[in-house]
């Protein structure tokens, strides 16, 4: 067995042991959804319009939670020290596990998603193109988030501090959805946007898993 | 021969003693810039036609934000450095410039806003600039926290040169993407930079103070620099030498 293959089933192992992982963030996702129309008022309309941005939101906070530890335990049990020894470069593996971790924590957040916007009644086109924007955009903001993880790995009262750093990195990623979202409410083409959120999830999730090695590098080695 | 004026850079000691020569020119150049300047602008040149005389706050705002986008890219340019040549000076110009570049952020917010109410009505709007302004504020903070968050100096140094880095390469985009949102949500509204040709008499003060600030800026950075220094060569022969003579 490939040692990708063998890295990919260790994740899955390990979300066996702890299913709760997973849904912790949907149930956080869920929550906030559920405090939208009592903090604001229970009128359909006014909830359909604003309702994708909303989720839009709390499924990048969601996502930001579900990140922030996404290599602590990798770190403290001495599995990213040996990644130094194997005879692949960090980068790769660091993407690695940026894939796992989409695949297994960030899409299961997403198949989610349409029941929230049924029940703040977004229209159903509406909701196709927030499922496309967060399946686009979201390799971006999880290698963004796993930077800002790799970058507080050493110090042990960080909080939620990768989030912080993170978080202004973000905007472009927000502004070109919301774009998408207004397009498809009054029915323009999404496409052209849908293509630039796209190309700069291919950017970031090209280049950041080495930036996220240099930070992992730097956490163990110290020195070089 | 040839590198000696590239590797005394290395040398802590060497850039104390210097520094605090240059930091005696930055000083007293900056204070005959900015007295000259700000009295130029604030009293002599011409009342604005359409503005009164609330536009004087240029004379401010405009040096303070023009520094608070420099310094993110002279804190870029000394995470190269780090990262190229080790030279442990560039993290320490790194640290002081995040607090130098964060306090300018937040007085140009807050220049602007102060300006904003009596020309604008009112202190806040989501423009573009106001708010790629207010993002790069979130920036520096990053910075600024990142470093705190971790105990080891030189591995704080190295963290915050690659956020420094994956932040320089973010921030056009970042720029673009909020000039673009904002013209798709507020069409045609207000802008910060609508330039009526000023003339001569309200300018050359300007840019007086601009080059009076960077030049004030450059007098902090090296006050903090040489503090920053202090702090982390307590240790060797010479910081102990300079303590016990004072």
């Amino acid at each position: 067995m490939s040692l990708e293959r063998r890295m990919l089933t260790r994740e899955l192992k390990l979300i066996a042991a702890r299913p709760g992982d997973i849904f912790k963030p949907m149930w956080f996702l869920m929550l906030v959804i559920s405090m939208v129309p009592l903090a604001l008022a229970p009128d359909s309309d006014l909830l359909s319009e604003i309702g994708s941005a909303m989720i839009w939101v709390a499924t990048l906070l969601a996502l930001l939670l579900n990140t922030e530890h996404l290599f602590q335990s990798d770190f403290s049990d001495g599995v990213l020290e040996q990644w130094l020894f194997l005879d692949r470069p960090l980068a790769w593996l660091v993407g690695l596990k940026l894939i796992a971790h989409w695949l297994f924590h960030v899409l299961p957040l997403i198949l989610i998603t349409p029941i929230a916007g049924i029940m703040l009644s977004v229209p159903t086109d509406v909701l196709l193109a927030l499922l496309v924007t967060l399946v686009i955009a979201t390799p971006a903001l999880t290698c963004f988030s796993g930077l800002g993880a790799a970058l507080t790995l050493g110090s042990s009262r960080s909080g939620i501090l990768g989030v912080l750093v993170m978080m202004p990195l973000f905007v472009p990623v927000v502004i070109l959805a919301a774009g998408v979202l207004i397009r498809a409410m009054d029915g323009s083409d999404t496409l052209p946007l849908l293509a630039l959120l796209g190309a700069f999830s291919v950017v970031a999730a090209t280049l950041v898993p080495i930036a996220v090695s240099a930070a992992i590098r730097l956490n163990i080695g110290g020195s070089n | 021969m040839g590198w000696r004026w590239f590797h005394q850079w290395g040398s802590p000691r060497w850039f104390y003693e210097r520094a605090g020569r240059w930091q005696l020119v930055c000083g007293w150049l900056a204070l005959t810039l900015l007295i000259t300047g700000s009295f130029w602008g604030l009293a002599l040149a011409p009342v604005d036609y359409q503005q009164g005389n609330s536009y004087r706050i240029i004379y401010l705002h405009v040096p303070v934000a023009f520094l608070a986008q420099a310094l993110y890219a002279a804190m870029a340019v000394c995470a190269v450095v780090l990262f190229v040549w080790k030279m442990k000076l560039a993290d320490v110009a790194m640290q002081s410039i995040a607090v130098m570049g964060f306090a300018f952020t937040a007085l140009s917010l807050i220049s602007g806003a102060v300006w904003g109410k009596p020309t604008w009505g009112t202190y806040w709007v989501w423009d573009a600039r106001l708010t790629s302004m207010l993002i790069l504020a979130f920036l520096y903070l990053g910075v600024i926290g990142l470093r705190a968050a971790i105990q080891d100096p030189d591995q704080a140094g190295k963290a915050c040169g690659i956020l420094v880095l994956v932040g320089v390469v973010n921030l056009p985009i970042i720029k673009y993407s909020v000039e673009w949102w904002n013209t798709l949500h507020q069409p045609a509204s207000l802008k910060l930079t609508e330039k009526p040709a000023m003339p001569a008499s309200m300018w050359v003060p300007l840019l007086t103070n601009i080059l009076g600030y960077y030049i004030a800026a450059a007098y902090l950075i090296l006050g903090s620099m040489r503090a920053i220094v202090l702090e982390r060569e307590r240790r060797s022969a010479w910081v102990r030498e300079l303590v016990s003579r004072a």
